[in-house]
């Protein structure tokens, strides 16, 4: 992800939660959080407990994300420079502040930056952990939706009602792992009424216009199948694709488990031998341990794990 | 996702597997509450969430097994080619196991937080332990934390265990409460610095760090091998059992003599699949310059009139003493403060006067001394660094070796409106890192009067005044260390300040233009020191002789410069023997190759 689609991707999370953003250039975004947003980015567990006990107003935090750093600090300084303003970018802390600061990271070895300032800034680079715990809080608050296609007004007759079709919509996330590990991204769709089972389904959504709420005009055909069995169609179909790719890492893992396990056998076995009694239990365990570990570490495994899933009612597909 | 844990492996619904020895898992945990919400009619989530999980997920997307995905993470930081290549020679062939041996400063740290962030951003370690010593906790934390976004929490009460990412001390960590609780956890990843300490199999230690369960497992150690062949054995053997053979296999094999390996090529081979060391000397490695300049500092006549009335009294109690020189270091240590200052004399002085007897004729010399210290009222050497700090204008760090000099030098650089602050070994650890923080925010000058002990890397500073030098070249090599290393983007200025006319004179001779010390590197005065020290005496020993055997000035000239040509043998036997058959000699091939056209492709995005 660059800057850009960084950007994008912020901007689209803080309205989707509706978050209040009071400023924003193509660099940064000043943004007082939604109370849903709030609870997911601020960690504040005990401050929400207690909201949620006593019921006051909840006061949400502003922050302040830089999506483009260089040219965030640059505009910033300019405004400076300009406005004669004293002081460093928005969020600088005070001198009192950094004492305190100093302090503390002398305690923990680290403060987070933003911690004690009167708005927090995080500077969003991929990998950052602002936007790790922003992805995090996306994939926990879209998990499972249900949504209806809404047809094309205009080339509805007003009397007219469209049938549409229930689909099983699964974004699946492959990994190929053993002691190293790669990839995919999957999107299966199952017809509930047909039991078909379409691809790319995840992109084909994405060119429709879906609504939460059942349009007018529209009603919804009966489900054939159950979800149990279009997840079994699911797993079948991933099953026939996973067939015919290459696993020759993980026969060279399976290679490489064998000649370990030899490797702790050869040193383990005579050693156990010629233990005495005393002992022969301890090591025996030790070299079992061991065994575990290099299974745990080599063992060649594939591992669909699903990102999220939903219902859709579709007019055009059936 | 993805490493299972011990305790949920095989749990889930295994599938039918896509190919023989490989385990399918697919995730059937979503079913039943997709269900659930359908059949109540919701909580329905928002589909533009929704997309953007999707989304998420697929710019997380590991692509290659084989690629190191960490580098794009990594903003802040750019790794040095030799650490990329460590990192993804560990990822890639030793499958997450090694030892990682570079040479002193080459950056052992960053390797391993390289290491562990990769495996981080595959989603295989969710869960690492890291075990160095005390004093290196709060480094390590930092530097997980600045460099590599890492989340890692110093362990400070019982449940700082639970963190994900725990740096602790060895010590700590193998005692109980801590030991137990440790011991039924399952690690993803271990590391442990300083591993040298680990050569030892009846250790508490080294049992602990076995008794651990773990995926992956880093041992760093600058000194792989330091004394014997049986060290090489237990290390690697904590590490990867077998690799090496049974004990009785691998002294039939490799040992020759305890200290004396055969089959090297053999050897190496074994030892290549699970230790890198990348040497100072492999290239590459690019360091700043060392710019010395040596500053002659001309005594006022009462500076030199103590300097030559401490160096009477010292050689007078020499010769009393019938040439002893075990009980005479202490004097010859106040012949070396004589030139730091008049205050460091004092202090010893007025110490030596407290054990004299009330009517011991030394005490009446003593007095007499102090005396001639009255009428020292400049500090000549002070008003020099005074004119040498305010011309840099720049950060800048000044060792003394005496702790009244450290005094007197703060009072008078406040005096002249430099703001100063102390460093010195007796700090605890808060303070020292205190001191640190002042001294990378406000106070212009640090006043050390120790280089040794990790944890104080000064790579924003690149001026250096040896206010006095020590006899003792390895702490010289100790204080440059501190400056001039890995991170260090500008050239490094020392100053050595000398006093004519005496000593110090000759020591500076010695140790810049006899020796070439400022030119050196750390692993080659090591091993000469050694050397020297195996043959004779040590060198401070062989100095303190000289000073006070010499008979005048071209006396001590002649014995420096012998001094000087007996180092210089040794450095040469030296190069001679680590090309030769010595046991560090099975080390030095293990080095990754500097990146080729391969790994050159490989660029940030």
């Amino acid at each position: 992800m660059n800057a850009k689609q960084i950007h994008r991707f912020v901007e689209r999370y803080l309205d989707a939660t509706g978050c209040a953003i009071l400023e924003k250039s193509p660099a940064h975004f000043k943004v007082k959080l939604s109370p849903a947003a709030d609870r997911e980015l601020t960690n504040r567990p005990y401050y929400w407990s207690f909201v949620d006990r006593t019921g006051v107003e909840p006061e949400t935090m502003t922050l302040l994300f830089v999506t483009d750093p260089a040219k965030y600090d640059a505009m910033t300084a300019g405004a400076d420079a300009a406005g004669g303003t004293s002081g460093s970018p928005a969020g600088a802390p005070g001198t009192a502040d950094q004492a305190g600061m100093a302090a503390l990271s002398r305690s923990f070895g680290f403060v987070p930056a933003g911690i004690g300032a009167r708005v927090p800034r995080d500077d969003l680079h991929f990998g950052s952990r602002r936007l790790e715990q922003i992805f995090a809080a996306a994939r926990r608050g879209g998990r499972f939706v249900c949504l209806f296609q809404q047809p094309d007004e205009r080339a509805l007759h007003p009397y007219d009602s469209l049938p549409c079709t229930p689909w099983l919509g699964v974004n699946v996330k492959v990994g190929f792992v053993c002691d190293m590990k790669r990839e995919e991204m999957h999107a299966f769709g199952v017809s509930l009424a047909t039991g078909a089972v379409v691809e790319g389904f995840f992109d084909r959504l994405q060119g429709m216009k879906l609504t939460p709420r059942l349009p007018a005009n529209v009603h919804v055909t009966g489900a054939s199948l159950s979800l149990k069995r279009a997840a079994d169609l699911i797993e079948q179909a991933l099953a026939r694709k996973l067939k015919a790719y290459d696993y020759g890492w993980a026969d060279a893992a399976n290679e490489r488990l064998k000649e370990e396990l030899a490797q702790l056998a050869h040193y383990y076995e005579p050693l156990i031998e010629s233990a005495g009694e005393a002992q022969r239990e301890q090591i025996a365990a030790q070299y079992e341990a061991r065994r575990e570990e290099i299974r745990w570490q080599l063992k060649p495994r594939v591992v669909a794990e699903v990102v999220n899933a939903g219902l859709f009612h579709l007019t055009g597909l059936a | 996702m993805h490493s299972i844990p011990r305790a949920d492996r095989g749990a889930g619904g295994a599938g039918k597997s896509p190919h023989p020895g490989v385990e399918f898992v697919f995730d059937r945990s979503w079913v039943d509450e997709l269900a659930e919400r359908a059949a109540r009619n919701g909580p329905w989530d928002d589909w533009m969430l929704f997309a953007l999980a999707v989304e998420s997920e697929r710019a997380k997307l590991v692509a290659s097994f084989d690629e190191l995905q960490s580098l794009r993470c990594l903003p802040a930081f750019e790794p040095m080619p030799h650490q990329i290549a460590t990192a993804r020679k560990v990822l890639r062939e030793m499958g997450g196991r090694a030892i990682l041996a570079d040479e002193v400063g080459l950056g052992k740290t960053i390797e391993a937080g390289l290491i562990l962030k990769e495996y981080i951003v595959r989603g295989l370690v969710r869960r690492a332990l890291i075990l160095v010593p005390a004093s290196l906790v709060l480094q390590w934390v930092r530097e997980l934390n600045q460099k590599f976004g890492i989340p890692a929490t110093a362990q400070k009460k019982a449940h700082t265990w639970h963190a994900d990412f725990v740096v602790a001390s060895i010590d700590t960590a193998k005692r109980e409460p801590h030991r137990e609780l440790l011991l039924s956890r399952d690690y993803d990843m271990l590391i442990v610095d300083e591993a040298h300490k680990l050569k030892n199999r009846k250790t508490s230690n080294y049992q602990f760090i076995q008794q651990l369960r773990k995926k992956y497992c880093l041992l760093l150690t600058a000194t792989p091998v330091q004394n014997d062949m049986d060290e090489l054995f237990n290390l690697i053997t904590l590490l990867k059992p077998g690799q090496l053979g049974g004990q009785s296999e691998f002294v039939a094999n490799f040992v020759a003599d305890k200290r004396l390996p055969k089959n090297e090529d053999r050897l190496q081979e074994a030892l290549s699949a699970v230790m890198i060391r990348n040497r100072r000397s492999d290239g590459g490695i690019a360091f700043t310059r060392r710019i010395v300049r040596n500053i002659e500092v001309k005594l006022s006549p009462e500076e030199k009139a103590l300097y030559d009335a401490v160096t009477g009294f010292v050689r007078e109690r020499y010769d009393e003493s019938g040439r002893d020189l075990a009980s005479m270091l202490s004097l010859v240590t106040l012949q070396r403060e004589v030139c730091s200052s008049r205050d460091a004399v004092f202090v010893t002085l007025f110490n030596m006067v407290k054990k004299t007897a009330e009517d011991s004729p030394l005490r009446a010399k003593l007095m007499e001394l102090i005396e001639v210290i009255r009428r020292v009222r400049a500090n000549t050497k002070a008003e020099k660094a005074l004119e040498l700090i305010r011309e840099t204008g720049d950060k800048t760090i000044v060792f003394t070796e005496y702790r009244a000099t450290q005094e007197y030098l703060l009072q008078f650089l406040k005096e002249h409106g430099i703001v100063a602050v102390p460093y010195r070994g007796g700090m605890n650890r808060g303070k020292k890192d205190w001191m640190m923080d002042l001294f990378r925010g406000r106070a212009q000058v640090l006043v050390a009067t120790e280089a040794g002990g990790e944890g104080i890397n000064l790579q924003f500073c690149h001026h250096m005044i040896n206010f006095d030098l020590p006899w003792n070249p390895m702490r010289v090599e100790q204080r440059i260390g501190r400056v001039h290393r890995l991170g260090q983007t500008n050239d490094v200025k020392i100053y050595n300040l000398y006093t004519t006319g005496t000593i110090e004179e000759h020591i500076v001779r010695l140790l810049h233009e006899k020796i070439n010390l400022f030119e050196m590197v750390v692993g080659e005065l090591d091993d000469i020191l050694e050397r020297l020290e195996r043959e004779e005496q040590p060198l401070e020993q062989r100095l303190a002789r000289l000073v006070l055997e010499a008979d005048g000035d071209a006396d001590i000239r002649r014995g420096i410069d012998a001094l000087g040509r007996s180092i210089n043998r040794l450095r040469a036997d030296a190069k001679r023997a680590s090309s030769g058959r010595a046991l560090d000699a099975v080390l030095p091939v293990l080095s990754v190759v500097p990146d080729g056209p391969d790994a050159a492709a490989e660029v940030r995005p």
